[in-house]
């Protein structure tokens, strides 16, 4: 019986290890790859079986690049990027200047005025803001509202949106095959030149989201209050969002600058992946993309998270359902460890097989669900490995908590069995093949493989690293990381009724 | 100084650069190449089991979704939940042969997956697996399918989790708002509306999941499609054999009940104290995919309030800054009436601001024509993206199959695509005087009334939800 498992296990792998192999040789064909004199590199992967393309925008740039109390202006740029050029979005674009550089000037008075803190005046406070919503309302006049938007939407384009992480910045969405210049002429135009009209409407836009995102969600507060306790130097500390009284006071000339620091050619690399000749690409990409000037690329953020001097606790309270994490550092994703820490993360929490399914929802249904994940909240810089539980009705959040140690301390005690190993690798491979098959996926994924590692071929290569990670190594790395004095623990707690309440007013 | 010195050279470059590049409007494009719709070949088993297969060799994969014709809209009202629960247990509840838990493991050892699933007017049951193990993993969804055993030990654990699941129900404010509305437009005696409590959850016995299944899981109710990397004749011949020796009968199934509209128009308010947003949403009962009107109702509620055009963005989001997220949808069903919404969520203090805005938009639709452009816009977007309808042989099958299980003509999507060209500005205007009116909306916010800057009282008078969750009753059967 325990032979055929085995026949049963090795087989497809092996069979599933060729068909990877096969598919890269496939993809070297259907991938064309180029840079232009500015920096911006180019992926294109052919595929023709519909007559439609989708495009990326990957911009090494995220939240961590924010300035000390600007947070968030990563992201409010990425909502900047929607609002035109001086010929996309306006009715006149010189008097729209002028009445967008009159607002700055008396934003500069409201500022000095509340910068003078408890001696500010509230009577020439409030005057300024006066005059501040008749500035903005005279600027706003010479809007074309959403024209950008409405361009891409009224010929067709699809699933259009962006998105802001703690790495990375990414700009997406998908045309009919035939309007490929188009996207070429918006893309360009936009990084090229960007209006940041309607900032402040668009700073409340961004409030609100984080009200919706993070204020108005327990599991929003927690993992914010989760990053904000884990990390004390690096700024995976800030929700990628900002906090609230920076998204509140920050500026149209910092976003701006925030832009040009940032938003250089070398920064950015594009993928396009459909029904598209790489030949057209690259005259089209040289005629829009080549007007884009050459700018040094900015250093990558330098400070390094110290060592974790001892365990650390966050708590929220809220009246939803409990919610329990434990996190512990890790190194960034460049660590010789990375592969074994994802073998690690799939035997514990993969499917129905893993092992904190099987033990905490299955058998001893102590949690309505639960599981790990390997890399929190990037990649980019040294992160978290992290456990979650739900705890089931009737269940405890310490009684789960203490399960999830039980468990952390039996993979540090024991070895992974060769049969669980060889099924996570299968499964490590089949999910690689599952992720290729649409076009807005490969785009997305060859460039952030790209610029990750300086190869989309990494995409299919960390197979081979994930393959050559033993039992031993899964068994190394969690005795190394997981300990103790470097986790945080975060927790929602449900606060007592009544007494309590009134107590703590 | 330096500022200005900086802007003044970007826009130089800008007036140089537009001799190069032309403007967007400048552009001409050339015909979009022709779409090439596969067919997928269809033929039904002896058994009486409807199959479809596509063929799709661009990856080793091959893919499977069988659709069987029940729902959530034949649970007995006093054990609502029966159908989903025995769908989950058709799964982990194992086979005669062997248990839930050696099935994930065998499926997991070849990285496939067999589900199963129940919705309101269809169950299915997927399979997934690279094409190498293609004939293991038939096998499997075949006996998941025809010899589900139902141990008592996975019904207790999906039984418990649905019990969390309820306990759980108040913690999302959005989606508190969604199942409210849903209750308030459907009423609470059909699954479209009801909310599953743990009363229901007490009575449900392994006897009721056995009879649930054989009434509905045979093969002339079953329609199956089968997508990826095989060749047809093998994969037709392979399922003739696979399912030959399964043929239970049973009388055709009866239609779904109707919906019969309850809409109450007013303000509910659902207190949740942990928010600084209200999540609200208007809606009234609205239609099918089958009514006349709908081209015409599906332009006019793009206009206003799809994508990041739209009226509703538009005026709340980028005009007065009050919302992230704020749409609208039609939201026509297949079979039954679906619920026209209008969805968003805003800072407390700007509640009724929002929502009255929200309302204000959808009297402008009724009381004037929309403008040329916008017409143009909103019928441009649905038909240069028409293509995007065909776009992956998997979209294909899909539509075939839903087509088919609904009784909608094969053409149905081309009807409709020369139905959107012939909208006119008087037809959005008819439609929405005719179909949507403000004055039967029924109005549900999700929030904090304490931080609420105007009273919700400013809209209408308002009704409160009761949230509160009724307890297990005293006497049940012992749950684990």
């Amino acid at each position: 019986m325990k032979f055929r498992a085995l026949i049963f296990v090795l087989i497809p792998s092996l069979l599933a290890a060729q068909s990877v192999v096969e598919l890269q040789k496939s993809f070297e064909k259907k991938v064309t790859e180029f840079t232009l004199a500015n920096g911006l590199h180019f992926i294109v992967i052919e595929r023709h079986d519909a007559p439609v393309v989708s495009f990326h925008t990957y911009v090494n740039v995220g939240s961590v690049d924010d300035p000390s109390g600007e947070t968030g202006l990563a992201h409010m740029f990425e909502h900047m990027a929607f609002k035109g050029t001086p010929t996309i979005g306006t009715k006149n674009y010189p008097a729209e200047k002028a009445a967008m550089d009159a607002v700055e000037q008396v934003y500069d008075r409201l500022d000095a005025e509340r910068n003078k803190g408890p001696r500010a005046d509230a009577a020439k406070v409030a005057a300024i803001s006066n005059e501040l919503a008749a500035a903005m309302e005279k600027a706003d006049n010479f809007v074309e509202p959403d024209e950008y938007d409405r361009v891409v939407e009224s010929n067709g384009g699809q699933d259009m949106n962006a998105s802001t992480a703690e790495d990375s910045t990414n700009y997406f969405y998908s045309f009919p095959s035939n309007r490929i210049e188009l996207w070429f002429l918006l893309e360009s135009s936009r990084f090229m030149n960007p209006v940041f009209r309607e900032f402040y409407k668009e700073r409340d836009v961004v409030r609100e989201e984080r009200r919706m995102r993070v204020e108005s969600s327990s599991q929003g507060k927690l993992m914010e209050m989760l990053s904000a306790t884990a990390f004390a130097a690096h700024p995976y500390h800030n929700e990628p969002g900002g906090w609230a009284s920076d998204i509140e006071h920050f500026r149209r000339p910092a976003a701006e600058r925030f832009y040009r620091q940032h938003y250089v050619p070398a920064n950015i690399t594009l993928g396009i992946a459909g029904d598209v000749n790489p030949m057209e690409a690259r005259r089209l990409a040289e005629k829009y993309f080549g007007r884009l000037v050459s700018r040094p690329v900015p250093l990558q953020y330098r400070t390094v998270e110290p060592v974790q001097e001892g365990e650390k606790i966050a708590s929220v309270s809220s009246p939803s359902q409990p919610f329990v994490i434990l996190a512990y550092k890790r190194p960034d994703r460049h660590s010789p460890d990375s592969a074994a820490l994802a073998v690690l993360d799939a035997v514990l929490s993969d499917g129905r097989t893993g092992i904190i399914y099987k033990d905490m929802v299955r058998d001893k249904q102590m949690a309505l669900g639960a599981g790990s994940a390997a890399e929190f909240p990037g990649g980019k810089y040294p992160s978290l490995f992290l456990f979650y539980v739900a705890p089931s009705s009737g269940h405890t959040s310490e009684e789960n908590q203490k399960e999830l140690d039980r468990i952390i301390q039996h993979v540090k005690t024991t070895k992974v069995d060769d049969a669980t190993l060889q099924r996570v690798k299968t499964k490590l491979r089949a999910s690689l093949i599952r992720r290729l098959n649409s076009n807005s996926g490969l785009a997305s994924e060859l460039c952030s493989y790209y610029v990750a590692y300086g190869d989309w071929r990494t995409l299919f290569t960390e197979l081979d690293d994930y393959n050559k990670v033993t039992a031993d190594d899964v068994q190394r790395v969690a005795n190394t990381y997981l300990v103790k004095e470097h986790r945080t623990v975060a927790y929602t707690y449900v606060p007592e009724a009544g007494p309590a309440q009134e107590g703590a007013k | 100084m330096m500022r200005r010195i900086l802007s003044l050279c970007a826009l130089l470059a800008s007036a140089v650069l537009a001799q190069t590049v032309p403007s967007y409007q400048q552009l001409t494009f050339p015909p979009l190449k022709q779409v090439k719709i596969p067919d997928p070949v269809s033929f039904t088993l002896k058994n009486g089991m409807r199959v479809l297969l596509l063929e799709d060799h661009e990856l080793p994969l091959i893919n499977g979704l069988a659709l069987i014709r029940t729902g959530n809209l034949f649970d007995p009202p006093d054990k609502r939940g029966l159908s989903s629960v025995m769908a989950d247990v058709l799964r982990s509840g194992g086979t005669s042969t062997k248990t839930g838990d050696q099935i994930d493991e065998e499926l997991e050892n070849i990285a496939a997956s067999v589900e199963s699933n129940m919705g309101e007017t269809s169950a299915s049951i997927t399979f997934n697996g690279l094409k190498e193990t293609a004939s293991t993993v038939l096998g499997i969804f075949k006996s998941v399918m025809t010899d589900p055993e139902f141990r008592q030990d996975k019904i207790d654990l999906t039984i418990a989790q649905s019990h969390s699941g309820i306990d759980r129900r108040n913690d999302d404010p959005q989606g508190i708002a969604e199942r409210e509305i849903s209750s308030i437009l459907y009423g609470r005696d059909n699954s479209y509306g009801w909310n599953i409590e743990h009363a229901d959850l007490a009575r449900i016995q392994r006897k009721d999941l056995q009879d649930f299944y054989h009434r509905y899981y045979f093969p002339a109710n079953i329609m199956l499609a089968v997508y990826g990397d095989f060749s047809t004749p093998e994969m037709k011949d392979q399922l003739e054999k696979l399912f030959a020796d399964w043929n239970p009968t049973q009388p055709p199934v009866p239609a779904f009940p109707p919906v019969t509209a309850k809409a109450a128009p007013g303000v509910f308010l659902a207190e949740k104290s942990d928010v600084t947003q209200t999540f609200f949403s208007l809606g009234l009962l609205g239609g099918t995919l089958r009514d006349p009107d709908y081209p015409a109702l599906e332009v006019a509620v793009h206009i206003l309030g799809s994508g990041f055009t739209s009226r509703l963005m538009s005026q709340i989001r980028t005009k007065m800054g009050l919302a992230y997220s704020i749409g609208a949808g039609w939201g026509a069903s297949y079979d039954h009436p679906g619920t026209f919404r209008i969805v968003g969520s805003t800072k407390s203090a700007s509640t009724a601001a929002a929502i009255q805005a929200a309302r204000a938009e959808l009297v402008k639709m009724r009381t004037a024509e929309v403008t040329d452009q916008e017409l143009k816009s909103a019928k441009d977007s649905v038909l240069n993206g028409f293509v995007f309808f065909f776009d992956s042989p998997a979209k294909t099958l899909s539509r075939v199959l839903t087509y088919q299980y609904f009784g909608y003509p094969k053409d149905f999507l081309f009807e409709y695509q020369k139905k959107v060209a012939a909208v006119t500005r008087a037809d959005v205007l008819r439609v929405m005087q005719q179909h949507i009116d403000p004055a039967r909306l029924s109005i549900v916010a999700v929030g904090n009334p304490k931080d609420f800057g105007k009273p919700l009282t400013e809209i209408g008078k308002v009704d409160k939800i009761d949230l509160s969750i009724p307890p297990m009753p005293a006497v049940t059967m012992p749950v684990k």
